[in-house]
């Protein structure tokens, strides 16, 4: 089996959206949480195993306005370190 | 874009969040033990009956969708409900960790096993008065000493996370040295956390026998506060004599060199809880704090949990205590410390004067020199 380029959203992982558009993201098995704001909520709903990160990306400039110009890395950045705390993984192809 | 993005959520969470973080659920309202300075039972206010798993079971399924992350389980006595790991896991399926306060007596390898298997678990704390039956019974009566030490070994066997909590009453100030090298170097254990019997439910039926007077309390600060240099970062308090020393020492330190005020201080901002925690009672009211559970804010499964955070009136005439000042009140009139003072708990200040919104006079320090005490 082979890993592919969608990630996938620990299904542990609870997500408390916050007033003021900050949410949080628990994980509970690693007693682990981290603070985010609307663009790391919109990347989170879209870490379904289906879209690639360049899929979120395109998906992330079209939702919001005046996205700079660094959103690739930092979307890809933000779902590394989602995935080196356990809150990601990588969707297994199936044959 | 992402500068949002927190390594830790501790700074976002000062204001109050859209769902509690945390709960505090009083299980069962049974108990293998009849202690004399319990807070639970003979509270007037309180209706003693459980509720069935199905309605726990159903509230945690609430829970999980709110986003609550953390549950303490407490009583009674936890672990007296058959249930127990059909309630565990309720709140394991439901994405929470969890917390167990208990008096050890009940837990055997089969239930350490399991909480150990969910990997969910902070910690289970047990409640230890003494380094030996002859001082930890004298007020949990006999057995009690045996079943806690028991109940902590069987955890650290199966690597479960072990707190103590010493509750530190008129029968055990002159043990406390000893308590401190039974639990750190016997026991091993990283740390413990100390409180003292406080004026609430079955402590007010025992208060004369129980309550540190306020020689007693000298005591047991300056113990406390020696063997807390003794073992630096290894013995802790929000509450009681340690947590009082060090809190006047710094008050009184102030006060001499008439250093400017304190930052949120003189006026009623001791507690923070109802910021980001809410409890709920054995019989499924939803109160502020078990300290404060005469103040029901409605009934699980009947009112939404979500709804009270939010907008309940009893709540937020809480959550804005901390907006009135300690000059309003004849008690605190003409105190040197009012710019270094939080006024101390609410449930304290309740059960003592009747009021939420006041001051507690028991951890006035005003009060403790004027009958007097000395600071160590």
């Amino acid at each position: 089996m082979n890993q592919t380029d969608k990630p996938i959203a620990n299904p542990v992982v609870a997500l408390r959206e916050e007033f003021d558009d900050w949410a949080v993201l628990f994980n509970p098995d690693m007693a682990y949480a981290v603070g985010t704001n609307p663009v790391g909520v919109a990347v989170w709903k879209r870490l379904d195993g289906k879209r690639s990160i360049e899929d979120i990306v395109s998906e992330i400039k079209n939702s919001f306005e005046d996205t700079p110009d660094a959103v690739s890395k930092e979307i890809a950045a933000f779902v590394d370190t989602l995935a080196k705390n356990g809150f990601v993984g990588l969707e297994v192809e199936s044959k | 874009m992402l500068e949002g993005l927190k390594n830790k959520i501790e700074p976002a969470v000062s204001k109050v969040m859209r769902t509690p973080r945390k709960l505090d659920i009083e299980i069962t309202a049974s108990c293998n033990l009849r202690c004399r300075y319990c807070y639970f039972f003979n509270n007037p206010a309180v209706e003693y009956r459980d509720l069935p798993a199905d309605e726990w079971l159903r509230f945690f399924d609430d829970l999980g969708s709110l986003g609550v992350m953390d549950v303490t389980l407490a009583g009674g006595e936890p672990f007296i409900r058959e249930d127990l790991t059909a309630l565990l896991e309720g709140l394991v399926r439901n994405r929470m960790r969890f917390t167990l306060l208990s008096n050890g007596a009940l837990i055997d390898d089969e239930i350490a096993a399991f909480i150990a298997r969910t990997g969910r678990c902070d910690c289970v704390q047990i409640s230890v008065d003494g380094s030996c039956a002859a001082v930890h019974d004298t007020c949990r009566g006999r057995g009690a000493f045996n079943g806690a030490v028991r109940g902590i070994r069987t955890l650290q066997r199966h690597r479960v996370n072990v707190a103590v909590r010493v509750t530190i009453h008129r029968h055990n100030i002159d043990d406390l040295e000893n308590i401190a090298h039974f639990l750190l170097e016997e026991l091993g254990l990283p740390g413990f956390g100390t409180n003292s019997a406080g004026y609430l439910g079955t402590c007010r039926l025992n208060a004369d026998d129980v309550m540190l007077t306020i020689a007693e309390r000298q005591v047991a600060m300056a113990t406390l506060l020696r063997l807390a240099e003794k073992y630096p970062d290894r013995i802790s308090a929000n509450a009681g004599p340690l947590a009082e020393g060090r809190a006047w020492r710094m008050m009184e330190e102030a006060r001499a060199q008439n250093a400017p005020a304190f930052p949120n201080r003189g006026r009623l901002t001791a507690c923070g809880c109802p910021s980001s925690k809410i409890s709920v009672r054995a019989d499924g009211a939803i109160v502020p704090c078990n300290m404060l559970n005469h103040i029901e804010l409605g009934r699980i499964n009947h009112d939404s949990l979500a709804e009270i955070w939010q907008n309940s009136p009893a709540l937020n005439q809480l959550r804005n205590r901390h907006t009135i000042p300690l000059t309003d009140f004849k008690f605190c009139a003409g105190c040197s410390y009012i710019p270094y003072c939080t006024g101390s708990c609410p449930g304290l200040a309740y059960t003592i004067t009747g009021k939420v919104d006041q001051p507690s006079p028991d951890a006035c320090l005003r009060r403790f020199l004027e009958e007097g005490g000395t600071i160590p």
